[in-house]
């Protein structure tokens, strides 16, 4: 991604000559020479959810190398069940706060919402009981939350206080009523139950209904699975060569059937990869997979783009090619204190003084030293020819697949050792790809609207494609998986809503007048009331969508565990603030995107999870979340950064 | 003047308790015509607009508009009855994007069944067609309104304020953030503006800036009025004079004339 930064500045600063072939060449493009050509990952990071997203991604493959269960399909039912309640209240709290407000109450909220439920449905306490149906019931508190919501938006608005104070207030005044009330109808802080209520069975199925299936063992679920991610999977990255690369006039016919060859390949070991267990075969699999993607990629691009006019012949300076020999004698060096010191003696693995211990450090401090000079050299090449370039970073994809192979040289934590070694092995194809593209394609400078209309429409439908694959697949779980010694994999309706209201959310901000105002009054409160927008109104409907949603947490958790804690949700409130700005959502108001919200609640609820799988004390668990969200934060922030500099 | 005055201001006042923010002003703006409105920092010019675009209501004085007395009670108000006003601040969100400012509280909506959502391919159209209208041809619709240039961004309120069907346009010192010819060219927008039939109330500090596009002059100074002239009535050099007060101006000139005497000496 360096080389791509580099490259553009070095090419579109407009100084002199380059501005006016800048000008001549857009003019005859048809296009705008001002805007300047930002590349995929440019354009994708400018997305405020993006940093949240690589991050998530990041704690997926921590956890999923460091623990043998995290990747199953009941753990990851364990952390989506739980980032399903944190999301939705993270989702609502995120447009909120776009509005530029918080709600600190929103926490003992979902607590004192589930408890109205539970307060309304019972027949008998000290106090007598209402013993209304849900029917009357749901509603009814629906109406409390909206009021309370409502309050919140009207006082912030009336007093003109910052609603950090108020809705404190309300918090304070939710925490006493909940202990108060409980302990005076039943007597002690936990209050029972919701299946009290006469229609329960009928409401149970909408807000808590699980299902663990199936006993089937093949699989029609599988190929369509299969094909499904596999198809998205292209999508996407066709998505990036559209967006990237100019097109040819002329196409390559041997580029189709490279392409279709990888294409056939990829599936195949997909296939391969769902019918094994077995680490070795898993390992195997990765590396024909990372293959199958090189050809495809390859074929793809030298069948629809045209080569650079002039590849040039192989120079290489003085200072790469010291960078060269230093970096392949430095990841030889590491290769022999690989091989030559003895591995058997310890698994102490981390402990820095045995053997093994001085072993590994050596090894890494070895092989990330050569590494970053071969990576340096590799920028380098691209402003000398694209045959250097390309012949560097072949020599840098050759050092990564060395380290690759020498961390699965000795296995006695096989699924982390395998894991590691197809990570690796895939970014040495990555780095094989783009070394090869850079060196003989153009790259596209200049806007190109078509391009970018159908790249952009087939990153969304792969994107789209591979998340429906995904569903299919959890949605249908085999017996196998079930007697597993994982927790059996369960899956609940809370997932669904959570998705739906995320969905429903994302159209709201995006597409609606709501949306834009919500926008508006955090963004600036004074111009949006200039132009007409009603400020107050819009920002006590946020408070009030906010409580709403609180609501609907408080009936899922009411209905799953069937009773109430006087304390439950309290202190949740700055989860859902965490997990906006995790998300990318602002904390002054005015930008961020609700989709952020819900995966920073998955970010938030990952390493819960994650820590138990990998067998981790548990005790250190608030330590590890905080760490993993204070980099979360830094790294959402400074990719914004280099965003905002690229945007300019 | 042969024509008849959209809207009519006649005795004016405002007062804070009791501050006097504005008191007796009397002018009139007609279609196809700009009035200038100039007057140092403090002098009331904001409290006028203010009270015009709905934002405060006027304690004494009456406000005549397309025939009628009117009051507004709210900016939904003015902007209903056709009044848009440029704030100084232009009333945008900095990090929304150019079309949804463009629309901003008024965006197009279509809807099936209850539900309603915002035409956005119509908005993103229709915002680029207007600005290109203003003689700026804008890049993206999508890029925020913050990366825009400030020349930019007035055309923008500009054409929002066209677009929407304004009869009035209120101008809030629009050029007063900007270099010399970003200046020049929300000056064209301003003629621009008045060709197209608008009546265009343009409030500046910069006499420089409001002789050459105004036809009538509506002077502030404290609050008070210093009169209502006719673009033949008057000349820049009076202009000035009468936005400082007159006299004190002259005695600033003296003193700095005698600063100079004794450097020199």
């Amino acid at each position: 991604m360096n080389d791509q930064e580099s490259s553009t500045t070095a090419t579109e600063t407009p100084s002199g000559d380059t501005a006016t072939d800048a000008v001549v060449a857009a003019a005859a493009a048809g296009s705008d020479e001002r805007l300047a050509y930002r590349s995929v990952f440019q354009r994708l990071f400018v997305r405020p959810e993006v940093g949240g997203l690589i991050g998530a991604a990041g704690i997926w493959v921590f956890f999923w190398a460091v623990s043998e269960t995290f990747g199953t399909v009941g753990q990851t039912f364990t952390w989506l069940d739980t980032a399903a309640t944190l999301g939705i209240m993270a989702v609502a709290v995120s447009m909120l706060m776009i509005g530029g407000e918080f709600d600190l109450s929103s926490g003992a909220m979902t607590g004192a919402m589930g408890m109205s439920i539970i307060f309304l449905v019972k027949e008998t306490s000290e106090l007598g009981g209402l013993g209304f149906p849900l029917l009357i019931a749901i509603p009814l508190s629906l109406f409390v939350a909206l009021g309370i919501g409502w309050l919140n938006g009207f006082m912030v608005e009336r007093t003109g206080q910052p609603s950090f104070i108020i809705t404190l207030a309300t918090f304070f005044a939710l925490i006493g009523l909940k202990l108060g009330l409980s302990k005076r109808f039943v007597g002690q802080i936990q209050i029972g139950r919701t299946d009290e209520a006469s229609d329960f069975d009928f409401f149970q199925p909408i807000f808590a209904a699980e299902w663990a299936r199936n006993g089937h063992v093949f699989e029609l679920r599988d190929l369509f699975y299969i094909s499904l991610f596999a198809a998205g999977v292209v999508l996407t990255l066709l998505s990036v060569c559209e967006l990237w690369f100019k097109h040819a006039d002329k196409k390559n016919p041997a580029g189709l059937t490279e392409f279709i060859g990888g294409l056939g390949l990829g599936i195949a070991a997909g296939i391969g990869l769902h019918i094994t267990d077995g680490v070795g075969a898993n390992t195997a699999i990765a590396a024909v997979m990372a293959v199958a993607v090189f050809l495809g990629i390859h074929g793809w691009v030298s069948w629809r783009y045209e080569p650079v006019t002039d590849r040039g012949s192989i120079v290489l300076d003085e200072r790469m090619r010291r960078q060269l020999g230093t970096g392949l004698g430095l990841v030889m060096l590491a290769a022999v204190v690989a091989l030559v010191i003895d591995s058997s003696s310890s698994h102490e693995f981390f402990f820095p003084f045995t053997t093994q211990g001085i072993r590994v450090i050596l090894f890494v401090l070895l092989a990330a030293a050569g590494m970053a000079l071969l990576a340096m050299a590799s920028q380098a090449a691209l402003s000398a020819s694209p045959a250097t370039k390309g012949a560097v970073t072949s020599v840098l994809a050759l050092a990564v697949g060395i380290i690759a192979a020498l961390t699965f040289l000795d296995s006695e934590a096989s699924k982390f050792r395998a894991s590691m070694f197809s990570v690796l092995l895939f970014a040495a194809i990555v780095v094989l790809v783009w070394g090869f593209v850079a060196s003989r394609f153009v790259e596209r400078r200049i806007k190109s609207d078509s391009a970018d209309r159908l790249g952009g429409r087939m990153m969304v439908l792969g994107i789209v494609t591979i998340f429906i694959g995904l569903a299919f697949r959890m949605m249908f779980i085999t017996e196998a998986e079930l007697l597993a010694e994982v927790p059996p994999a369960k899956t609940s309706i809370r997932l669904f809503w959570f998705v739906l209201f995320t969905v429903t959310m994302m159209w709201v901000l995006a597409r609606t007048r709501f949306g834009s105002w919500t926008i508006a009054v955090g963004g600036n409160k004074e111009a949006a009331r200039q132009v007409g927008v009603p400020v107050a109104r819009t920002k006590t409907q946020l408070f009030m969508l906010v409580s709403a949603s609180a609501w609907f947490v408080g009936l899922l958790v009411a209905f799953r565990i069937n009773s109430i804690q006087s304390n439950a949700g309290d202190g949740q409130e700055f989860f859902y603030i965490i997990a906006a700005v995790v998300g990318g959502t602002l904390l002054t108001g005015g930008y961020g995107t609700t989709f952020g919200g819900a995966i920073g609640a998955c970010i938030m609820s990952m390493p819960l999870a994650g820590i138990s799988a990998a067998r981790w004390n548990t005790d250190w668990r608030f330590l590890i979340i905080g760490m993993f969200l204070g980099f979360a934060v830094v790294s959402n922030k400074y990719i914004r950064n280099q965003a905002e500099a690229i945007r300019r | 003047m042969p024509k008849q005055p959209l809207l009519k201001l006649e005795n004016i006042s405002k007062f804070y308790g009791s501050i006097t923010a504005l008191s007796g002003v009397t002018t009139e703006v007609a279609e196809s015509e700009v009035t200038c409105v100039l007057g140092d920092n403090g002098a009331g010019k904001s409290t006028l607009i203010k009270i015009l675009a709905g934002v405060h209501q006027q304690t004494e004085g009456t406000i005549h508009f397309d025939g009628s007395e009117v009051m507004f009670d709210s900016p939904r108000d003015a902007l209903g009855h056709g009044i848009a006003t440029v704030y100084q601040d232009l009333a945008m969100v900095p990090m929304m994007s150019v079309w949804r400012n463009f629309f901003l509280g008024s965006e197009p909506t279509k809807s099936f069944g209850p539900l309603k959502w915002i035409d956005t391919k119509e908005a993103k159209q229709i915002c680029k067609d207007e600005m290109a209208k203003m003689g700026i041809d804008i890049r993206d619709t999508e890029q925020p309104v913050g990366t825009l240039s400030g020349g930019e961004r007035q055309s923008v309120a500009i054409a929002r304020a066209g677009y929407f069907g304004a009869k009035l346009l209120i101008l809030d010192e629009p050029t007063s953030a900007l270099g010399v010819k970003q200046s020049g060219v929300v000056l064209r927008r301003i003629v621009e503006a008045r060709e197209q039939g608008l009546a265009v109330i343009f409030i500046t500090h910069n006499p420089s800036h409001a002789f050459p596009v105004g036809n009538r002059f509506l002077i502030l100074n404290r609050g008070h009025s210093m009169g209502s002239f006719a673009k033949d009535e008057i000349d820049v050099n009076d202009l000035t004079r009468l936005m400082s007060g007159g006299a004190e101006l002259e005695a600033l000139h003296h003193e700095l004339r005698n600063m100079d005497t004794k450097i020199d000496g």
